[in-house]
């Protein structure tokens, strides 16, 4: 643990090496000899889908995990990281993908948290906030010291975490997923100041599994796949799909390539939402007045940073959270009144948080199948369920929508992800809704699940139904919507053909910096 | 790893209930000295009650009598005691009774009125033995129970005489009284007091308050400060919470009246008088009757006359006049003849 | 009823309130240093039960008081060791763990009692101690400055609990550690130890509660003496919002309605004694329902840590 003021120079990484890290638990070896060499002044991409092993091979890096096999090794030497303190003695910072911040803290005590501090058992943190203001102006981290955690952006947040690593003077950074959940505009700023930093010759290694910024960003890209290094490769030369096979094991098809977006106003309005106003869990007002419509064979996207009423949104079209204002209306009907009559009258939803909303993992893939109609024929024979029926139309939804499972009996929860989502999807669209809201249906989920995902949100189209595609994946907006809404603060700042949206129009709408409702 | 947390916690649970049993070492079991082969079977008799055998009140008041009469019939080998103390859980003592009922006691003590129902439940059951509860005044005999006896105290009687005593006592002519709960014996107790106070100064204030428990040490000794803020300078008080208020009484100088068992030990400067419930001429008989063959039917009754109460001065404490012993003599014969009547 | 409103009987309700305070301000502020970090510990009570009866007996075997205190908080010291090797490291449910931490006391302090003691007696304990000055003014002074020293090191221990909790390196860990123990951990901050200090530090001070009524405020043991005490202790700190002013307002808040409702009964207002001793019950749940805020509650209290199980 060092003390304030944090020293610069002490302990420049030049290297690191990771040999042979193997790591098992019960069932799985998350890491099979994976061998890893990152130097000081390089950003080194580390690529790989969900389950290939990135995370545990960072935290084996943190010390949050002890490798069950190999060394690793900082400017030649072998060392033992047997706790996150001792990574942080050696220079090394985290950005967790999920924030490891106290969100009743200020950010002064965030950052100070366990230190040592000047005062001996005082807290200093006026010495702390200065340090953070100096830090913050030199690498342009705009941030309150006595801000709490709880009344930031998670751009913000994002920065106080990385005032952390640097307040620790990390000389080596691990970056997580940073970019899932900002703007793009925050993408820009991230990436200007981890090229500040490569150049004052820091390490630093960059998990993603999204190709462009693997490319924009990274000098050398690793990869990995089952727990297996795949190779390490200078980026300059990869193409996306060269990467995607590499990470995959296979070809992929991008969705992009085979999307024909159909012509404008094809069909007639399904769904149909006139100035909703409704109140967040906390009875905050979450939705100011939202207006959009939905026609028959479009995808509508929802772009936005989390945390700006899309999940109020999707959970009022579904019925599960009241409205405090305007009037919703399916097919010309309203059902504002009537949030029970809205799933039976065609609207299905794909919640945000699949493992807690959309699915009972304890129970079998075969009744999250059913789950939603196994009161009524043929799964049901009065009170009894009618096994045989089940079984079938189950194994027919497996087959039909590739799900990944040993077999319907199997339980939900030892799927992986993409095939969780895959089982909730297919329970969702074999009712071919006509009104389907899907709220970050490929957040989480491997690239080949995506795609396969993508390819089911496109037949529905082509069949007709109506799609609000809600997502903070902005690429996956561009390539799959036809019209895209971007909520910002509870309201629509705009809605834009997809031939007038780019990225950067996007986050500026987004980032709430330009108002154009259309 | 869940499952070893809650193995832990299965283990820890039982570890402590164990411990917990051996809190009460006198659990349904027959006292051990039973080596010294005897010829006449022992006497075997159980007790459940309240609190615990030394709470200077309520149950000891009981144990004390079942021991002399012990003693004086020869010891364990003559006469057998089983207790199960601080049964304040009304269906634990339920359980407990039946448990005696069961395992070859003559006589079955159920020392509290709230038990009343529970040991009737038994008594059906077990006919051949004989059941005791109190305080109480009902047998039964009416539903047709041939096997319980019932005892009672008049505590409003030594009440009566204790409160003769503090008024005499009190130089403020302010006495103020610790009460439980506003019910039986306590409140009988707690009413003859009042009374006897007012027999002797008419103008005196007596101050009442009740601590909702019987065994609230804490609120009872909160209860005897608040009545010495209050001006008052003799204090009494029932039930074995009043330890709590004897040791504030002591700590601040008040004088305390007893009743139940003796609190002298306590705070031998302090306990002036004490109403003694003894116990051991009801048990006699009972005991005598159960040999004779009849296992119930009789309501005893403590008075002043039949001499199961009594009032005991302590001798270590100095302030007792002739003129004082005089006025309690009165009282106590004015009680047991009739001409002074004590409310219940 | 006149006589409620004299001044005197104003110096007596107020000299009760703070006298009964000091208990519940022992037990609740150790259990908010415990529950900031984490750890519900409902043992309370039985871990006064001990301190209450390990100070009583080194004061009747040797007649030192501060034996006594250094006993109590030695035995719950131990005693919260034991709670944290429970609910800590081996990760049991913090409501059963608590339920089986009071029978201990229960069952372990009135063994303790037969075997050693044996029936009750009284000690010589902390006598009042009215401070010079202070103590003479009117009505406030004797309600305030008469007290038995533990009274004064309860209610010094308000804003010591604050100032560390607030202003200290200490104070921040366990904050942190009670919101977020993941991200503590990931700082380098000792999730484990931070949590076996507050729980065992929590234990000691819960003992002193036991103890400031064993040889303090009635300088008598007896067998459950604490009557419930300790459960109500942990009931105020969810009332007082997790914070030890908030905390020691609701302990006062309870403290002074329990005794007023002495004090109704003892001038006769015609209250039945039986629903004058549940007005302090009836007041905190009334409380407890009505605050709507659970902002202050720390995220993480009952949930045991494991590194690397976000």
């Amino acid at each position: 643990m060092q003390a304030f003021p944090p020293q610069r120079t002490t302990s420049t990484i030049t290297s690191l090496e990771l040999r042979g890290i193997t790591k098992r638990f019960p069932g799985v070896i998350a890491n099979d000899k994976v061998n890893l060499s990152v130097h000081g002044g390089e950003i080194h991409a580390l690529l790989g889908e969900n389950g290939a092993g990135k995370s545990t091979l960072m935290k084996i890096l943190y010390g949050l995990y002890q490798p069950d096999a190999g060394e690793v090794r900082i400017n030649e030497q072998p060392v033992t990281i047997s706790s996150p303190q001792d990574a942080i003695a050696r220079g090394i910072g985290m950005i967790h993908q999920h924030f490891m911040l106290v969100p009743s803290l200020t950010v002064a005590e965030n950052i100070a948290l366990g230190l040592r501090s000047s005062r001996g058992l005082r807290l200093d943190l006026d010495r702390v906030s200065a340090e953070v203001q100096r830090l913050a102006e030199l690498y342009g981290l705009r941030v309150d010291p006595k801000a709490y955690i709880w009344q930031l952006s998670v751009g913000e947040q994002q920065r106080v975490e990385i005032l952390k690593a640097l307040y620790r003077g990390a000389e080596l950074l691990v970056l997580d997923e940073p970019t899932a959940v900002i703007t793009p505009q925050e993408v820009d700023d991230l990436f200007a100041m981890l090229r500040q930093m490569r150049a004052e010759g820091r390490a630093l290694i960059f998990i993603s599994h999204k190709l462009r910024e693997v490319i924009a960003l990274s000098d050398r890209v690793s990869v990995l796949r089952d727990g297996r290094l795949v190779g390490t490769f200078a980026t300059a030369g990869k193409s996306r799909s060269d990467l995607a096979r590499l990470m995959v094991g296979r070809e992929v098809i991008a969705a992009r390539a085979d999307t024909k977006h159909p012509s404008e106003g094809a069909g007639s309005i399904a769904l149909e939402l006139q100035d909703i106003s409704a109140q967040s869990d906390r009875n905050t007002p979450a939705l100011h007045g939202v207006t959009l419509q939905v026609r028959a064979g479009e995808i509508l996207g929802l772009a936005g940073v989390s945390g700006n009423g899309q999940r109020e949104l999707a959970e009022v079209i579904a019925g599960l959270r009241p409205t405090s204002a305007g009037t919703i209306k399916l097919a010309g009907k309203d059902l504002t009144g009537n949030p029970a009559e809205r799933a039976n009258a065609g609207i299905s939803y794909i919640p945000e948080e699949r493992m807690r909303d959309g699915t009972v993992l304890e129970f079998s893939v075969a009744e999250n199948l059913i789950l939603r109609n196994h009161t009524e024929a043929p799964f049901a024979r009065g009170p009894l369920l009618n096994r045989s029926a089940v079984d079938r139309a189950c194994r027919d939804l497996i087959q039909r929508f590739q799900i990944k499972t040993p077999g319907p009996h199997t339980p939900l929860k030892s799927l992986s992800g993409g095939n969780i989502q895959k089982v909730i999807m297919a329970r969702e669209l074999s009712r071919e809704p006509a009104v389907l809201v899907a709220a970050q249906p490929t957040r989480g989920v491997d690239i080949g699940a995506t795609a396969a995902i993508h390819q089911l949100l496109i037949e529905l189209r082509r069949r007709g139904g109506a799609i609000l595609l809600i997502s903070e994946d902005l690429d996956e907006i561009l390539a799959l919507a036809d019209r895209i809404a971007v909520i910002h603060a509870g309201n629509i700042a705009a809605i834009l053909p997809h031939t007038e949206a780019t990225p950067e129009r996007l986050g500026l709408l987004m980032a709430g910096v330009a108002s154009e409702v259309t | 790893m869940f499952k070893r947390g809650t193995l832990v916690v299965v283990a820890f649970v039982l570890a402590v209930l164990l411990t917990a049993c051996g809190g009460a070492p006198a659990a349904p079991a027959a006292p051990a000295a039973t080596d010294a082969p005897v010829a006449a079977e022992p006497f075997k008799v159980a007790v459940v009650m309240p609190s615990t055998e030394t709470d200077l009140a309520w149950s000891q008041a009981m144990i004390d009598a079942l021991r002399s009469i012990q003693a004086e019939m020869g010891g364990e080998a003559a006469m057998q005691i089983s207790i199960s103390e601080n049964m304040f859980n009304v269906t634990d003592a339920a359980a407990a009774l039946r448990d005696y009922a069961s395992a070859g006691n003559q006589l079955v003590i159920a020392h509290g009125t709230q038990y009343g129902t529970s040991m009737f439940e038994v008594a059906r059951d077990f006919p051949e033995v004989s059941f005791a509860w109190g305080t109480a005044t009902d047998t039964g005999e009416a539903e047709g129970f041939t096997n319980v006896f019932s005892y009672n105290a008049s505590a409003e009687e030594g009440g009566y005489v204790n409160g003769v005593i503090a008024a005499m006592l009190s130089t403020s002519n302010v006495v103020g009284i610790v009460g439980p709960v506003e019910a039986g014996d306590a409140k009988a107790y707690i009413d003859g007091f009042e009374q006897g106070v007012l027999s002797v100064k008419p103008d005196s204030t007596v101050n009442k308050t009740y601590t909702g428990s019987f065994g609230d040490t804490a609120a009872a000794a909160e209860a005897a400060s608040t009545h010495i803020a209050a001006g008052a300078d003799v204090l009494t008080g029932s039930a074995q919470q009043v330890v709590g208020a004897i040791g504030v009484a002591k700590e601040r100088g008040a004088l305390w009246l007893g009743t139940q068992s003796s609190q002298a030990s306590l705070a031998p400067d302090i306990v002036v008088a004490t109403q003694l419930y003894d116990w051991t001429g009801v048990l006699k008989d009972i005991i005598a009757k159960i040999q004779a063959g009849t296992l119930g039917g009789t309501a005893y009754d403590l008075t002043l006359e039949n001499g199961g109460l009594k009032i005991v001065f302590n001798s270590a404490f100095p302030g007792v006049t002739p003129e004082m012993q005089a006025a309690v003599d009165t009282a106590i014969q004015g009680i047991s003849s009739g001409v002074i009547t004590v409310l219940p | 009823m006149e006589q409620l409103f004299t001044l005197t009987t104003l110096t007596g309700i107020l000299h009760s309130t703070i006298r009964l305070a000091t208990p519940y301000l022992f037990a609740s502020l150790g259990e908010t240093i415990s529950q900031r970090s984490g750890v519900l510990n409902l043992g309370v009570e039985g871990q006064m039960l001990m301190g209450a009866f390990a100070a009583f007996f080194v004061v009747v075997t040797t007649g030192s008081l501060l034996g006594g205190v250094v006993a109590a908080i030695f035995v719950g010291a131990l005693l919260g060791l034991l709670m944290a090797l429970v609910s800590v490291s081996f990760r049991a449910e913090q409501g059963i763990s608590g339920i089986g931490m009071y029978l201990l006391g229960l069952g372990l302090s009135s063994l303790l009692f037969r075997l050693t003691l044996g029936s009750v007696q009284s000690v010589r304990g902390f006598a009042e101690l009215a401070l010079p000055g202070l103590s003479s003014i009117p009505v406030l002074g004797p309600a305030l400055f008469k007290h038995s020293l533990l009274v004064y090191v309860a209610f010094a221990l308000v804003p010591m609990v604050a100032y560390l909790l607030n202003r200290t390196t200490w104070g921040l860990n366990i904050r942190a550690v009670g919101d977020n123990p993941q991200a503590a951990d990931t700082l380098g901050v000792p999730v484990i130890a931070i949590r076996y200090a507050t729980v065992t530090v929590g234990g000691a001070m819960a003992a002193m509660g036991g103890a400031s009524l064993s040889i303090s405020a009635v300088n008598i043991f007896q067998e459950n003496m604490t009557g419930g005490i300790g459960f109500i202790a942990v009931a105020l700190v969810y009332f007082g919002g997790w914070r030890p002013v908030g905390v020691m307002l609701g302990i006062l808040l309870f403290s002074l309605v329990s005794a007023l409702q002495i004090w109704l009964q003892l001038v006769g207002i015609g209250i039945p004694s039986d629903l004058a001793v549940m007005l302090p019950y009836i007041l905190t749940i009334i409380a407890l329902a009505l605050a709507p805020r659970r902002t202050g509650q720390p995220a993480a209290l009952t949930r045991p840590f494991n590194r690397g199980m976000a």
